[in-house]
């Protein structure tokens, strides 16, 4: 579906950011209100559910044993996708997978990759023979903006949250998934001509190009990402990378206090 | 129907295997407009289900060909998320969801006031989070409670319920392990005040006597539902807790 963006939705929104101001009253830097829940879900082994204004996204890890690369026979392997499906907005249709869910997905799994928050060869259980596979899926089912940095949250708190089902699959006792770090993205969008954090609906609707930003427990840049139409300066790079700091310690709190219940 | 006979479903003392008795079925609890983006919504937890719904609409039904001159057409979506099952689902359409996607959309035509409707499409999206036997059932439940929350007009509410057969025994809405090891199967979706029904399936072996049980216990835990869902729409609706 063909989204229109109103011309008085834009207009609005430039007049806003001339007073520094926000449609939802929220402040340049200021994120929406976030709740997280893990262990949410029955049948993962993993999982988290992840609400932020009108956003609302599950995630779940299931594990498979395989065979591991020839070249890579003492590493398992990680994958995590995102999928839009069209229970999460009007504007989403089904068919395969948009290119918008693709570039979800991969950025999710760039951030939690390269953190190398997850020892590959801690996956193995025979080289050459045996490893896992684990898979992080994210299910956004509300689409109410920013949805980037909620499945980034709920995709390493359910992976935070796993336990490797060796029972199940006859080689051993379960146990917890080892996950050292915890990688989160932040999300910006060029609003009014300047850059916001936490976009809602309304802001991406009649905004410009976005920024995502991935850092490590050490603030260490582990993926990044801009999104659609537009341009940006360093300077401009340089102030939303002190910004996004600041949010990923505030959300890495977050994990860590609902893994602490 | 797995069909199993050396697997033992029922306990010595008469109950099942989860301490129900025969005609007992799971708790269900259902929450009405859990999904801001959607015109209406329910998530339906009916035992170890979780099984959520949107609707969309009514909108321009698209692609041309799909229209109707006289009526809406509901679109469904039945979809299960890949984390829901032991085993993860490869994401995507299969033959299994693609028919329980049919034939809900057309039990759901015969509910909705289509005919209000011309030209236009209903989207309903159902997806599965957490699978434990009973899916199709509690996606209709969540449907129904969905379009009522979109505020489009229905003959009647619909109820998806199920009844099976395990160890030559009728009982009321089969468990993960009745599922795989019983009998026979009867999911149907009852309309609680009409007393229709606009969704049937079964699958197994029943006699004529041990089917009308089965739907006796059916119509009953229908009106078991039926409580629950208008209790959720009160909820969202008469300005208590959302």
């Amino acid at each position: 579906m063909v989204e229109l963006v109103p011309t008085l939705l834009r207009q609005e929104l430039a007049r806003l950011a001339e007073d520094d101001q926000r449609l939802d009253g929220r402040s340049q830097w200021e994120g929406r209100e976030v709740s997280l829940e893990v262990d949410c879900l029955y049948n993962a082994e993993g999982s988290a559910k992840v609400v932020m204004g009108k956003t609302i996204v599950y995630a779940g890890v299931k594990f498979e044993l395989r065979t591991p690369w020839p070249d890579r026979p003492t590493q398992g392997s990680l994958m995590c996708g995102a999928e839009l499906r069209p229970v999460a907005h009007r504007k989403y249709e089904p068919g395969p997978p948009s290119p918008e869910s693709i570039e979800l997905g991969r950025v999710v799994d760039r951030g939690i990759r390269e953190s190398g928050c997850i020892d590959m060869e801690s996956l193995c259980i025979v080289p050459g023979e045996k490893v896992w596979g684990v898979m992080i899926d994210i299910h956004v089912l509300s689409d109410g903006g920013n949805i980037f940095d909620a499945c980034g949250l709920a995709a390493i708190a359910a992976l935070r949250t796993a336990i490797v089902p060796a029972e199940r699959f006859d080689v051993g006792e379960d146990y917890k998934l080892k996950v050292n770090g915890t990688p989160i993205m932040s999300s910006f969008t060029r609003v009014g001509g300047r850059y916001i954090y936490d976009p809602s609906e309304e802001e991406e609707l009649g905004g410009d190009e976005r920024i995502h930003i991935t850092l490590g427990d050490e603030g260490h840049l582990h993926s990044l990402q801009k999104g659609l139409r537009g341009v940006f300066t360093p300077a401009e790079f340089a102030e939303i990378f002190d910004v996004a700091h600041q949010r990923c310690a505030d959300l890495r709190t977050l994990v860590a206090n609902q893994e602490g219940n | 129907m797995g069909g199993y006979g050396d697997v033992q479903l029922l306990r010595d003392d008469g109950l099942r295997l989860d301490g129900r008795k025969l005609d007992e079925m799971r708790p269900v609890s259902i929450e009405a407009g859990i999904l801001p983006a959607a015109d209406g919504s329910a998530m339906v937890t009916h035992g170890l289900n979780v099984a959520v719904a949107a609707v969309y609409g009514p909108m321009e039904a698209h692609p041309r060909k799909i229209q109707r001159q006289d009526r809406a057409v509901i679109d469904v979506r039945y979809n299960m998320a890949p984390f829901s099952t032991g085993d993860r689902i490869r994401p995507g359409y299969n033959r299994r969801s693609r028919e329980i996607s049919k034939v809900t959309a057309e039990a759901l035509e015969s509910v909705v006031l289509v005919e209000r409707f011309p030209r236009s499409k209903i989207r309903v999206e159902i997806e599965i989070l957490a699978a434990e036997a009973g899916t199709r059932c509690a996606g209709i439940t969540a449907a129904a409670v969905a379009l009522a929350d979109a505020g489009i007009p229905m003959r009647d509410l619909i109820v998806g319920v199920a009844s099976g057969k395990v160890e030559d025994i009728v009982v009321l809405d089969l468990d993960k392990a009745e599922d795989n090891y019983g009998q026979a199967d009867l999911p149907v979706g009852i309309l609680p005040n009409t007393g229709e029904i606009a969704f049937l399936q079964m699958d197994g072996d029943l006699s004529p006597d041990e089917y009308n049980l089965a739907m006796e216990y059916n119509f009953k835990a229908a009106a078991e539902i039926h409580e629950i869902m208008v209790d959720a729409l009160k909820r969202r609706y008469e300005g208590g807790e959302k």
